[in-house]
């Protein structure tokens, strides 16, 4: 008995050293010029992240370690890395566009311009992936993301009602669906949590609303406008047919009342519509369908804005730059891509959109912009993001709100050197 | 005993403490009272990607002849602190030529100076509500456990430690779940005809919030006065039982008196921890009605990223502990001097 379990255990060992070298080999076998040690990479907490984490971390070829740290917390830490004066700690980040923005503007990252040319064809970095300040590359996307309409196919068709393209169109089809559907008290579930949430809320609907939020050309507040009055008023109006626990609904809660069948529309990020046919978790599967983002206006643009996340290497880089890079690609290939099709909306031609990707396409196709991009710009939205709440629970008009916050905004500027 | 060898006794423990909380404690105060910004040049910028090509006016940081950006540095006293306590709107006014002055400035710094005292009126309130509830229902439970057969008493100071042991923010998403729209609490309710929504309003939001705290740190209190409960003098219990005083009386005049050094040391650590709530105000309500002084400091860094100013928010959220502490603290030193 012991003999053949001695000889089991050497056979399974075997097997494994047989099968090992072919696993490492299948990924990151043809490096050039390597240079042994660890890689330190960063990026913020979704699914198609945990997919790309997974490959980064098979490259093992000629004694390299590739250390892959997702956490809610990427962009504090990518932010204080970068800014370092020493070594950073990590040897490249994933970021989205808005943190890409802050961390250009402060000279932090390095142009790659010159590795991209090198390695354009091996790893078929397409154009449309690159990310170009003044021609100079200075990240690589990968993945694009917005926030588009989620409505309930069934319940919009049996009561006659067309998918919203306007803000207005969607607070009549809640009425309706309040009055008229039973079980559906809360017709529109949107991410209106303090924070964060209601921040992009906004900014969705001031820039939808025609709003600038700078004087041209200066750093000086101008989201004090009729256009942040009209995008609180009706983030305001559309709370009437929200869950009274608005302030605390984030993509999570948002997500489960969609999930739940409670409430029939909406605008969320299309990273969460896979979900919405998780059988598991979801009583709606197959019911929901996606569209554009709402405009403000009818004919107006669609009130919602493109994102895309892509990785980018510091300029306090401690690793070899080239390895650093040629790691990154071999895990962001079409190969992965493929791997994991439905887990984002890819840059690549390659990709197959799904049903799920049909609400980004269509916001872009309706006239979504590109997210701000002035390093000054996440300042007036934490600011805004203060006095939202409070506009929405009544305790401050919209103009006041606005212009306090622009108020707090200045000195916020002035404090970080933005405005002299 | 020698200076020498007191010297030597103390001294790990003394550098332990000016290592771990004297030296940050110094450093967060000089960045507090200092303020680095990039040197920044308005530029324009074409910038191409995935969704096409922009021109934009924007900001760039200079750089240096190496190539590295330039960085201006200056001291500027308790300049952060009066931001964060809300008390420096002309500051702003002389800066901010164009944009609304008079009502919108007062306004904007009322509101600033509400946003730190209502943050250091929500952690008061949390702190003074759960401390008493943490103490009275720890008490009970190692009552009971204490007064339970010696076979049940393992599975019931397991199931009374879970709270505790499960991390914070695991936790404070497992209330969130309970409470929000289709949530157990609320289903339950609903089926008596109730409807509440608990993340909708002040004082329910801030009942979740006080709830969370008294369930999560009640083992706490309840471990210590268990393992206290143990060495309560077996002799002093049977003279009063003798004296024919009732289980009350017992209770009153015997246990508690010999709780009360762990009573004491128990508030100390919940005031402590109680002040610095954090999770459950990112989790539960993301800071809706429930803004905290820890909260603050962290929303601080995060939307303005502002290292220097979030020191001083830290910095002053220290001084609250020591406020805080000062009665507890005063009271222990009596006792360590009368022990003297």
């Amino acid at each position: 008995m012991k003999t053949i379990l001695i000889r089991r255990t050497l056979l399974a060992t075997a097997a494994l050293v047989a099968i090992l070298p072919g696993v490492a080999q299948a990924r990151c076998d043809k490096l050039q010029s390597v240079k042994a040690g660890e890689i330190n990479i960063i990026s913020g907490s979704f699914p198609a992240l945990a997919h790309i984490a997974k490959e980064m971390e098979s490259c093992t070829q000629g004694g390299l370690k590739v250390q892959f740290k997702i956490t809610p917390n990427a962009r504090i830490e990518t932010e204080q890395a970068f800014a370092s004066q020493g070594k950073s700690a990590f040897d490249a980040a994933v970021v989205s566009g808005g943190v890409f923005t802050n961390l250009n503007a402060l000279g932090q990252i390095q142009p790659m311009t010159d590795l991209v040319e090198k390695y354009k064809a091996k790893y078929k970095i397409e154009e449309n992936m690159l990310v170009r300040v003044n021609g100079q590359v200075m990240a690589i996307a990968f993945m694009q993301n917005a926030q588009n309409l989620y409505y309930r196919k069934d319940l919009f068709d049996k009561h006659g009602i067309k998918a919203p393209t306007t803000y207005p169109e969607m607070i009549a089809a809640a009425r309706i669906l309040k009055e008229k559907e039973p079980g559906i008290e809360f017709p529109i579930a949107q991410t209106f949590s303090k924070g964060f949430d209601s921040q992009v809320e906004f900014v969705n609907m001031f820039v939808g609303s025609g709003g600038r939020f700078f004087k041209s050309g200066s750093a000086q507040p101008d989201f004090n406008s009729d256009a942040g009055v009209k995008a609180l008023e009706n983030m305001r109006a559309m709370t009437q047919y929200m869950t009274p626990n608005f302030l605390a609904s984030n993509s999570d809660d948002v997500m489960n009342q969609f999930q739940q069948g409670k409430a029939a529309m909406g605008v969320l990020w299309a990273s969460r519509a896979a979900r919405m046919d998780d059988p598991a978790a979801s009583k709606i599967v197959g019911k929901m369908e996606f569209g554009a983002a709402p405009a403000m206006v009818a004919g107006g643009k669609s009130a919602t804005h493109l994102w895309w996340d892509g990785v980018v290497m510091p300029k306090n880089i401690a690793g070899d730059r080239e390895t650093v890079f040629q790691v990154m690609m071999e895990s962001l290939d079409e190969e992965t891509m493929k791997k994991g099709n439905d887990l984002a909306n890819w840059i690549r031609s390659a990709y197959k959109p799904t049903r799920f990707g049909t609400g980004v396409t269509a916001s872009m196709k309706a006239g979504a912009p590109t997210w701000p991009t002035e390093p000054y710009f996440s300042l007036a939205q934490g600011e805004i993001g203060k006095v939202v709440p409070e506009v929405l629970t009544g305790t401050m008009t919209p103009k006041a709100a606005l212009d306090a916050a622009a108020v707090a905004y200045t000195k916020a500027a002035t404090e970080k050197g933005f405005i002299k | 005993m020698k200076t020498k060898t007191f010297a030597r006794f103390v001294a790990p423990s003394v550098l332990l403490m000016l290592a771990l909380m004297a030296a940050p404690l110094i450093v967060t105060f000089y960045l507090s009272v200092r303020n680095c910004v990039p040197d920044m040049e308005v530029v324009k910028v074409q910038q191409s990607g995935p969704f096409g090509t922009t021109e934009s006016v924007t900001q760039r940081v200079k750089l240096d002849n190496k190539g590295k950006p330039i960085t201006l540095c200056r001291f500027v006293g308790l300049d952060y602190y009066r931001s964060v306590l809300g008390i420096s709107p002309d500051a702003v006014s002389s800066v901010a030529m164009d944009v609304p002055t008079g009502d919108a400035v007062s306004s904007a710094a009322s509101n600033r100076s509400t946003e730190f005292f209502g943050a250091l009126r929500f952690t008061l309130l949390y702190t003074l509500v759960t401390t008493p509830f943490v103490l009275l229902i720890g008490f009970l439970v190692a009552l009971g456990v204490n007064s339970s057969t010696q076979r049940l008493r393992g599975a019931f100071i397991t199931a009374s430690l879970m709270p505790f042991i499960i991390t914070p923010v695991v936790a404070a998403l497992s209330i969130k779940w309970l409470f929000r729209d289709n949530g157990l609490v609320p289903y339950f309710l609903s089926q008596f005809g109730i409807s509440v929504f608990w993340m909708a309003e002040a004082w329910s939001a801030r009942l979740l919030i006080i709830l969370y705290g008294v369930w999560h740190s009640a083992p706490f209190a309840f471990i210590v006065l268990y393992a206290g409960l143990q060495s309560v003098p077996q002799d002093s219990l049977e003279a009063a039982t003798i004296d024919g005083a009732s289980r009350l009386q017992k209770l009153r005049y015997v246990t508690l008196p010999h709780l009360m050094p762990l009573i004491i040391f128990i508030t100390l650590i919940h005031l402590m921890d109680a002040y610095r709530v954090f999770e459950p105000v990112v989790v539960l309500t993301q800071g809706a009605f429930t803004t905290s002084v820890q909260y603050l400091t962290y929303y601080t860094l995060v939307t303005e990223t502002n290292p220097y100013k979030a020191s001083a928010a830290a910095m002053l959220t220290t001084l609250g502990i020591f406020v805080l502490l000062i009665p507890l603290l005063l009271k222990t030193w009596k006792e360590q001097r009368r022990g003297v």
